[in-house]
């Protein structure tokens, strides 16, 4: 049966700008709901679940029409491209999409009860939406086609970002230095990111990406402000993806945010830069460009296969359960820029698979993180002792995804580490290979670790009583398993996710795109 | 008498100026240079002058602490309905010839552009002042000897 | 670069930003980086318009001179007067990325469209379009204006949207009335964390009243046996 069929057809018209204005326009209503009583608290949740909710069947029908009958974009204002903003929708960054709206329908469901031990009853509706308009700043990135306005809501979704990590103050006081950390890394970020637009602007006189790409190919791109511009965007993105030596921003901010930000934040902000990434050094630069695939090669992978084994190792010796697990996302991102630095199709496509698979697995270690918080104020290793017996489901959750992001077969994370090392097979580089079998082993020591912590020590007891088994609230266990679940089901059975991926993968090893596609929206 | 007679005396005459100054540049914008970002800063910083000279507190009842939320809110929701407006009347996001799809002088553009910079005014005034609002009630009197 | 009279006025502009900058560097007073932070946003105000670069000149003047600087007095008075100095190594960091960054856009420089060549393609592709179409379609004597709230009217939405964050961000954190920041959260269960980090236990010595609503708690968090607890990191 065509699912597409089931939807009215201004979806396919309207919807990536849709996708957009909606959680927008929902925060701004959000902002506004009554602060002083707890009916506005319950209010904005509604209204922001629905919200990601709708947002969520719109990225699922956008990507149904892409996979069915190719980009889809939109002219914003009625004004064609390149004179106006075009949102443009392919094979590449539709997937990003549906993993964004799906994630945060998934956490929004968590935050009924996380919210409420987390943030203060007076600031819910306004943390909602400021939620939102995060939410909506990480689709505008993705969904964009113009180079300036992907800065706009890189900003967008920025400062909310900032804001949302500091709301982790109410736990621990140290979550303000994390965010003030955060919010100055990331401005450094965005501006370098800003001033390479500005260099392409200065090169090419257009900010449409596809416009660009059809410049640079016609006039040559022999020029230093190419190349500069390149550069400037690179370290912009690699400041905004935790590339490794830019990542310290990353475990402070994810350790100490709000429970329901942090899982988040580490299944989607890293992802959408990593997008972007993507998007400029593959469809709007060429790796055909000698400049473009140096940096990509040594640059990416380099760092990637540095980041691999510095930040597992670290990840070893933190005490903080959210630091070991955010020091393993910056080991993770190094996996997926492994993956991409390798200029292939198949490393591209086990990049792209891991950053999917990723986002499943961080997403749900994390939201079982804040179980434990929200039950027993857990956040040090040293405490999960007995959690195997204390919370049973929450824990065998947190097992799963655990194994998965080891790499146990029948999971997601075999998937696509196995990609990975076929992909790296495949060009020969076979120290890389190596490097990642070793942060395997790495990976081993440090979920097993936390595991360990659980399942072999007795339930804790306080005086001389054990402490009571106190299961996380359906609401924290629903997500949870839905991610647990999709963590063996798309790890045994891959071929959706892999012929996503391969379909990404395709995009970006068709050289830069340089034809507007026809327009289904517009005029 | 009053510490600063003469600071009180030239706020009081220069206040209403920069206000008007303000709408000036807002609702000139489409002519010379200004626009909604440039107005709303103006028409804050008015506020934030009297708020120096006459106190924060005098400043909160000219401007109540509730509008703020409300207004800034409301400039979005003014730029954004008027893109949403645009599409119910069968245009793209944003796209203000729809408003007055056979004028031959561009209407429509002039009322979108009119509505959307009035967004702009109402959300930037408001933000500013609560930014200056959130530090401004934060801050001890300070006694003229601490400069 | 125009008539001599025209570079002599943007050397000399261009000389007096770079030693305000340096000045504002150099200074430990926070009052007086505050105060020469708004000397450079004029400065660089009177920069964009010999550029003709009215709007932008506009907006630096009205936010970075005017609004920024009585911010920055606020956000000063609530924290100190001097800045800590800061230790050579500290600085070594900064120094070099900002010594690397400004290099490669001198390299940059080479291939750079000259200043105000209308063939360059920033001044003769979209940007010439803009100005032609404007007239046809807009009807607005201001270009600036149509780009921005029409033609690229949803960067400006955008941007709004930063605007509004940033004044929700200033009442999620700080709050209107100067209150804000004594809600602590704690976890729905029972708290069994016997390890808990240094600074949790110094805000629960601070805050007795918040810590002691459960004696457990306390007595847990109390007790000096935080062997696991002595984070390197």
């Amino acid at each position: 049966m065509n699912i597409t069929s089931l939807y009215p057809q201004w979806v396919f018209t309207h919807g990536p700008a849709l996708l957009v204005v909606l959680p927008l326009m929902m925060a701004v209503i959000t902002a506004l709901l009554p602060s002083k009583n707890a009916v506005g608290a319950k209010l904005a949740w509604l209204f922001t679940l629905g919200t990601v909710v709708v947002c969520a069947l719109l990225a699922f029908a956008l990507l149904m029409q892409v996979i069915s009958h190719g980009p889809v974009s939109y002219a914003m204002g009625g004004w064609e491209p390149p004179i106006g903003i075009g949102y443009y929708i392919d094979a590449l960054n539709a997937p990003i999409l549906l993993l964004i709206t799906v994630i945060g329908t998934l956490c929004m469901i968590y935050a009924l009860p996380s919210i409420a031990a987390e943030v203060e009853p007076t600031k819910r509706a306004l943390f909602y939406s400021a939620f939102l308009v995060s939410f909506a700043g990480l689709l505008g990135m993705v969904a964009t086609g113009d180079a300036f306005n992907v800065f706009v809501f890189l900003e967008v979704s920025s400062i909310s970002t900032y804001v949302l990590v500091a709301m982790g103050a109410s736990r621990d006081r140290r979550a303000l230095t994390s965010a003030y950390n955060y919010l100055m890394m990331g401005s450094i970020g965005a501006t370098f990111f800003v001033i390479g637009i500005g260099f392409i602007y200065m090169q090419t006189g257009t900010l449409n990406m596809i416009d660009i790409a059809r410049v640079l190919q016609d006039g040559g791109v022999d020029s230093r402000v190419t190349k500069l511009a390149f550069a400037f965007i690179v370290i912009g993105l690699g400041l905004k993806l935790a590339m490794f030596p830019l990542h310290t921003w990353l475990p402070g901010a994810y350790a100490y945010a709000p429970s329901f930000v942090t899982a988040f934040l580490a299944a989607t902000a890293t992802k959408a830069a990593l997008y972007l990434l993507l998007r400029f050094s593959f469809t709007i630069f060429d790796p055909s460009w000698d400049f473009v695939a140096k940096s990509l090669m040594y640059l990416l992978a380099g760092m990637g296969i540095v980041g691999m084994m510095v930040a597992s190792l670290q990840a070893i010796f933190q005490n903080d359960i959210r630091r070991v697990l955010a020091f393993s996302s910056v080991a993770q991102v190094g996996y997926m820029l492994l993956g991409v630095g390798m200029v292939t199709t198949l490393g591209l496509t086990a990049g792209y698979l891991h950053m999917l698979n990723h986002a499943i697995m961080k997403g749900a270690l994390f939201i079982a993180v804040g179980a434990f918080w929200y039950r027993f104020g857990i956040t040090q290793v040293s405490d999960m002792k007995g959690l195997g017996k204390t919370m049973p489901l929450t824990m065998a959750g947190f097992t799963i995804a655990g194994l998965s992001l080891i790499g146990v077969p029948g999971t997601v994370g075999f998937v696509s580490k196995l990609a990975l090392v076929r992909a790296a097979a495949e060009n020969g580089w076979w120290w890389a290979v190596g490097v990642i079998v070793v942060t395997s082993i790495l990976a081993i020591i440090y979920i097993g670790r936390l595991i360990e912590q659980a399942y072999f020590h007795p339930a804790p007891k306080i005086g001389n009583k054990t402490v009571a088994k106190n299961e996380a609230p359906l609401a924290m266990l629903i997500p949870l398993w839905i991610l647990a679940i999709s963590a063996i089901v798309l790890g045994i059975n891959a071929e959706w996710t892999t012929s996503l991926a391969e379909a990404a993968a395709h995009v970006l090893s068709g050289g830069p795109i340089v034809e507007f596609p026809h327009a289904v929206g517009g005029h | 008498m009053s510490p600063h007679l003469i600071l009180k005396v030239v706020a009081k005459m220069l206040i209403p100026l920069i206000a008007l100054f303000g709408f000036y540049v807002q609702f000139h914008g489409d002519f010379g240079p200004g626009g909604g970002f440039q107005a709303g800063v103006i028409l804050a910083a008015a506020v934030i002058l009297y708020a120096l000279i006459f106190g924060v507190d005098a400043a909160k009842k000219a401007v109540p602490e509730s509008w703020i939320r409300i207004g800034m809110s409301f400039g979005v929701l003014l730029y954004g309905g008027t893109g949403v407006a645009t599409w119910f009347l069968g245009g793209n996001f944003l796209d203000y010839t729809v408003f007055a799809p056979h004028s031959t002088h561009a209407a429509g553009q002039h009322w979108g552009i009119f509505a959307v910079e009035l967004g702009v005014l109402c959300t930037v005034t408001c933000a500013m002042l609560a930014i200056f609002y959130a530090f401004g009630s934060r801050i001890p009197e300070l006694s003229d000897e601490d400069w | 670069m125009g008539s001599s009279p025209e570079l002599i006025l943007n050397l000399g502009l261009m000389a007096m930003l770079i030693v305000v900058a340096f000045a504002v560097v150099r200074m430990r007073s926070l009052f007086a980086i505050v105060m020469l932070q708004g000397v450079y946003s004029l400065l660089s105000a009177a920069w964009f318009v010999s550029l003709d670069a009215v709007d932008v000149a506009f907006t630096e003047a009205a936010v970075g001179a005017g609004i920024s600087t009585v911010l920055m007095l606020g956000a000063m008075l609530l924290t100190d007067r001097n800045a800590k100095p800061i230790s050579v190594r500290q600085k070594m960091g900064p120094f070099l990325i900002v010594v690397v960054a400004g290099l490669a856009m001198f390299y940059a420089i080479g291939d750079m469209p000259a200043y105000g060549d209308a063939m360059s393609p920033a001044n003769a592709y979209i940007g010439a379009e803009y100005i032609e179409a404007t007239k046809r379609e807009i009807f607005l004597p201001n270009v600036v204006t149509a780009v921005l709230a029409s033609y690229r009217g949803f960067d400006t939405f955008g941007e709004t949207v930063v605007i509004f964050m940033a004044g929700l961000g200033i009442m999620l954190l700080l709050g209107l009335d100067g209150k804000a920041g004594q809600w602590r959260a704690k976890p729905n269960g029972r708290n069994i964390c016997t390890s808990s980090p240094p600074a949790r236990k110094m805000a629960s010595a601070l805050e007795a009243p918040v810590a002691t609503k459960k004696r457990t708690v306390k007595k847990a968090t109390k007790k000096p046996k935080s062997k696991t607890a002595g984070t390197k990191s």
